[in-house]
């Protein structure tokens, strides 16, 4: 054991400056556990509410600055880059969590008290009492904290860490829903069990990973790649559990089963997060370990996720057609887009190539979270008396009751349909681009068929809403809250300008991807 | 030899990985799941000693305070839906479907 | 010249915003009217002795991080194209004052129709290959709501055929965009076209050229992928169908012209024989198919895929001689057609329905002036000599008689006999048609069911004024076949190199 009595610790340095953007999240959320011990009830969600929103807003500033000031540096004795896809994907996020917050705000999407058993007379009462989880708001802040940690992180077990930081709110904000309780309890528990399996799968590939290079550390890993020798098999299993734990938090197929449970069962501010922000998230660790750390061993991934981007891009447009539930088609629809952009990660090669289709991996999640946080966002808004009108027929005809709503939605499922002048055009455009310069031709055209094919159905859910007839007794519009009516705003918004004119947020993105990822 | 205990947690985490896949109760799910984590600890202090350094071990405390993490939050959820349905097997979760 | 996209646009725009009293159908009219006049000063401003060059360009960077361009211009074989889609759209508008759909919502129509207008007007203006692809889509969207929300009977089945078809084709076609762009470097279309296919191996020209040419042959459409034109044609109401046939199977047949062929021409070559084969198999296809069906809009949609054949066939043969034929078939077929769907509309709105057996005889004696514009749509259509219609076929055929070097002449020989087949067959359906519906004596009492038999009215004012342009352009390009050719013929030249 003399190995083990090793050297004098000397304390390491963390640099508190370029990881501000992250401590202020965690920061504000444990600030936020507090107010929940310490103040009274009827305080609470005047507090925690600006605590929330000022501290995403003060941490987006602070990422803006960090990427003006043109930071690039591994973090943290080089456990956490901050580098330029990781303030890319932290402004992404931090945008998308404020707007999905705003949505959160709206009082009656969260049950009353999550512990009463649903028809109980306890839930009669805390509904009468107006009781609310304000906890909510701490626990999206920390899922937003692991979603920043999640990308940024350059070694495994950090990575893994964030993982759990990021999933384990997100398990829980799942089975709060108001209305329908049993099916987002039922979704709750889907997730985490499947969650937790994922998680378990990654860390038993972190386990292998480390058996083969004896460090964590991506760079380590890459780097035992050419000097390890006869250890394949650690290499491979390892690497191959570690993408099947990564690959399932993308929702990408064989793994994309609990994604149409949870965005269903979930209370819909939380799916909006959670399509956003932790597809985004995924994405960017799923593009570092495999383009760090096993960067040179793409000989052997790339026809896997060939593979996995065919049956995902296949699996969702194809199932999306079947739907006759709004969030369950939004789902199927968010694993073809997640097909998509497994195109643009399997189309690696040069330095340049890399940096532009990574650039157009950041541009397309960015366009798609705004597309899909405010189709969400438009689906809180067309309500039954037992809740949101959740199945498609219950929509025919919306845009004769209230033809701005329905445009707008119109206009969100156009921009996933990838049609011109929408976002999702040119996000899709330089993904599918990025992919053909990288030699992934079959991969195109499989894309481009299931992109036509995923147009019809958005194409379809428009012809419902516009030129069926409305049912008798359809779903009422709620009035919207200024909360919700500033994301709808928001959204169309983004999606409009990143459609006619995305020169700016492309020159970001490609900013951003120049220096590809530190290592 | 390192190898018996890196064939142990094999088997574990594969035990875990059936288990997960056959059984029908929640929690016995959820102690499959457990079990996967902590065959994955015996992997890391494994390698931790097959490497002579000490991060696999350090690594095996995280894992733990993880998992404590995830039995608190699972706990919670397989309760509240046990107290809703009377039941906490898998089966008896149908309501979402295609 | 940005003016032409910009009016329309601003139209559309301005009547979302203010939904404004009723006359939409004189506000759209007014607007495409304006757009015409621009459309037809540029037509004046044009320098005809520079016709083979791109004239009022506008190239300014759009997205440069996606190399795309907003890059217009306009030349001797898109002007002709330009003005025809002002003028059918002008046109459409006049129609719409006084004839207007049953199921209402004009105002949506007319929106519908203004920013359809914007993107065929596009396609034929943009001169970088993105920027085509981006007009190329923005149409499907309003066409598709046009016939899904003001056709006929089975729109809902037509719209998703519809829908389909283009989107798998427009899915194609972007394929071959990025092929080509990934391995020639460069969106530009004029540099493209300059470099004649320079830096494109002969393996991706031939498989670009099959994405690229797939993707517009279901818009031309090309048989057997021209399934959806006899659904969406007989369903759209009347300016739908106009535009449809008058406009939107060009952007079909201008993008061979204009993209596939010059920019890969080792493509084009080695694939030219099939899509001779294929036009011609739907030259004759066509004429079969019209003589079986039962009903005019049918008849006409058929006739249009045996038109697009001519077209095609044209186009295959990577001659002067056939690809003028081809643009010039193009704008006849585009004129000649438009007018055929608004003579059919008419009759339908008068009779309602355009089953041929339902409409009995004699319509020539009970509505001359409609019978005699019917009359004069089909002559021209099945290719009278001194009409426009004739010019593209025979072209055509002359081209295949003598295709270009390294395309096999006996098989060309082939397809030209079969092509002569099919003129003959268009000429019998067209007349037995004619010899059906206008001659003979009108029945006595009923006509089609309707007790409305006796009251039938003949041409209307605003008829007239929409369909009189057509009429005289038809004769006039008839006649006169070289104010076409000569602004086309420099463009074609430079394209096949051959000056």
């Amino acid at each position: 054991m003399s190995t083990l009595t090793a050297a004098p610790i000397t304390a390491p340095t963390i640099e508190y400056g370029e990881l501000a953007p992250m401590l202020i999240i965690f920061g504000a959320a444990m600030i936020g556990v507090l107010v929940e011990a310490f103040t009274p009830r009827y305080l609470r969600k005047s507090i925690q509410m600006p605590i929330t929103v000022l501290s995403m807003v003060g941490a987006f500033a602070l990422t803006v600055w960090q990427g003006v000031r043109g930071v690039r540096s591994a973090a943290a004795m080089g456990a956490i880059a901050v580098d330029g896809p990781s303030l890319f994907i932290w402004g992404a996020i931090l945008l998308l969590a404020i707007v999905s917050v705003l949505l959160i705000n709206d009082d009656d999407h969260f049950v009353a008290e999550a512990a009463a058993v649903p028809g109980s007379a306890e839930e009669d009462q805390a509904l009468s009492q107006g009781g609310a989880h304000t906890e909510i708001y701490p626990l999206v802040l920390f899922a937003v904290g692991g979603m920043m940690l999640f990308p940024a992180a350059n070694d495994l077990l950090i990575m893994f860490v964030a993982l759990e930081v990021m999933s384990l709110p997100l398990y829980l904000l799942c089975g709060l829903a108001r209305r329908r309780r049993l099916l987002s309890q039922e979704a709750a528990m889907k997730y985490f069990l499947l969650g937790a399996f994922s998680s378990a799968f990654f860390l038993y590939g972190t386990a292998l990973l480390y058996g083969f290079a004896g460090s964590v550390d991506l760079k380590a890993i890459a780097t035992a790649l050419s000097t390890v020798g006869g250890q394949d098999a650690l290499l491979f299993i390892g690497a191959a559990t570690l993408g099947v734990g990564l690959l399932f938090k993308i929702g990408a197929a064989p793994f994309q089963a609990w994604k149409p449970d949870v965005y269903q069962g979930s209370p819909t501010p939380i799916t909006a997060l959670m399509a956003s922000g932790t597809l985004i998230a995924a994405f960017g660790a799923l593009l570092r370990v495999f383009w760090v750390a096993l960067g040179d061993l793409d000989a052997e991934w790339t026809p896997v996720l060939w593979g996995v981007a065919i049956l995902t891009m296949v699996v969702g447009a194809v199932l999306a057609i079947t739907q006759t539930d709004i969030k369950r088609m939004l789902a199927y629809s968010s694993i073809a887009h997640t097909g998509f952009l497994l195109t643009a990660v399997v189309a690696t090669g040069k330095e340049s190539q890399n940096a532009n289709a990574l650039s157009g991996i950041l541009f397309y999640l960015l366009a798609y979270g705004f597309a899909t946080v405010g189709a969400f966002a438009v689906v809180t808004m067309v309500r039954d008396p037992g809740g949101e009108a959740g199945h498609l027929s219950r929509w025919a005809g919306l845009g004769k009751r209230s033809p701005l709503l329905a445009g707008i939605f119109a206009l969100f499922l156009l921009a996933f349909a990838g049609i011109p002048l929408t976002s999702g055009f040119f996000g899709k455009y330089a993904v599918f681009a990025a992919a053909v310069a990288g030699g992934a031709v079959q991969l195109v055209i499989v894309g481009v068929v299931t992109s036509a094919m995923a147009a019809f159905f958005y194409v379809r859910v428009i012809v419902l809403m516009f030129f069926s007839d409305p049912a008798p007794e359809g779903p009422t519009i709620a009035v919207p809250s200024m909360g919700t009516a500033a994301v709808v705003t928001l959204s169309a918004a983004a999606t409009v300008v990143l459609g006619v004119f995305p020169q700016p947020v492309l020159d970001l993105a490609h900013t951003a991807a120049q220096s590809l990822f530190v290592r | 030899m390192t190898t018996h205990y890196l064939v142990l947690s094999a088997l574990l985490f594969a035990i875990g990985g059936v288990g997960v896949l056959v059984r029908r109760n929640a929690i016995v799910v959820f102690m499959c799941v457990e079990l996967m984590l902590n065959a994955c600890n015996l992997a890391f202090v494994t390698f931790a000693r097959q490497h002579g350094n000490l991060e696999g071990q350090i690594i095996a405390f995280f894992v733990m305070i993880v998992a404590a993490a995830e039995v608190v939050v699972g706990l919670a959820i397989i309760v509240t839906i046990f107290r809703t349905r009377r039941s906490a097997s898998v089966d008896d979760a149908n309501l979402l479907k295609y | 010249m940005i003016a032409m996209l910009a009016v329309p646009l601003l139209g559309a725009a301005v009547l979302v915003v203010f939904p404004g009293p009723a006359r939409h159908p004189w506000y759209g009219a007014a607007v495409s009217g304006v757009t015409l006049v621009l459309a037809l000063a540029l037509a004046v401003r044009f320098d005809h002795t520079r016709a083979a060059r791109p004239q009022f360009t506008v190239d300014v960077p759009w997205i440069p991080g996606l190399g795309l361009r907003f890059h217009l211009g306009i030349d001797g074989i898109s002007l002709p194209l330009v003005v025809l889609t002002a003028l059918l759209t002008f046109l459409c508008f006049v129609h719409l004052v006084r004839h207007r759909p049953e199921q209402g919502r004009i105002r949506a129509l007319v929106i519908a129709l203004l920013v359809l207008e914007v993107g065929m007007t596009g396609t034929f203006l943009a001169l970088d290959l993105l920027l085509f692809f981006v007009f190329f889509e923005i149409v499907l969207v309003p066409m598709y709501f046009v016939i899904a929300v003001w056709g006929g009977a089975g729109r809902r089945a037509a719209a998703v055929k519809f829908i389909l078809y283009t989107l798998l084709g427009s899915a194609l076609l972007l394929l071959g965009l990025l092929l080509v762009w990934a391995h020639a470097g460069t969106l530009d279309m004029v540099r493209l076209a300059q470099a004649q296919g320079a830096g494109l191996s002969r393996a991706v020209q031939i498989i670009a050229f099959l994405a690229i040419g797939l993707g517009l042959a279901v818009k031309a459409p090309m048989w057997p992928l021209h399934t959806w034109l006899p659904a969406a044609h007989t369903e759209a109401p009347t300016v739908g169908s106009v535009l449809l046939a008058g406009v939107l199977l060009k952007m079909g047949t201008y993008g061979f012209a204009r993209i596939a062929i010059p920019v890969l021409p080792e493509g084009a070559a080695a694939l030219a024989p099939w899509l001779g084969a294929f036009a011609v198999a739907g030259i004759v296809y066509g004429s079969l198919a019209c003589l079986a069906q039962r009903d005019l809009k049918r008849m006409i949609a058929y006739s249009s895929v045996g038109h697009m054949g001519f077209v095609l066939l044209g186009l295959a043969t990577l001659t002067p001689v056939g690809m003028n034929a081809a643009l010039f078939g193009n704008i006849a077929h585009g004129l000649i057609t438009g007018l055929l769907f608004f003579v059919a509309g008419g009759i339908k709105e008068r009779y309602g329905t355009t089953e041929l057996p339902r409409l009995g005889t004699g319509m020539l004696a009970r509505l001359p002036y409609l019978g005699s514009l019917l009359t004069f749509a089909c002559v021209a259509s099945l290719g009278l000599p001194g009409l426009a219609g004739f010019w593209g076929e025979m072209l055509a055929l002359l081209g295949a008689f003598q295709p270009a070097a390294g395309l096999s002449r006996p098989l060309f020989l082939v397809f030209m006999a079969v092509g002569g087949v099919g003129t003959v067959l268009t000429a019998a359906y067209f007349l037995r048609m004619l010899s059906h519906l206008t001659h003979g004596r009108p029945p006595a009492g009923t006509i089609g069911g309707g007790s409305r038999g006796a009251a039938l009215l003949d041409v209307s004012a605003y008829e007239l004024a929409a369909w009189t342009p057509l009429v005289v352009l038809t004769v006039v390009l008839g006649l006169w076949p070289k104010a076409l050719l000569s602004l086309t013929d420099p463009v074609v030249q430079a394209y096949l190199g051959t000056r």
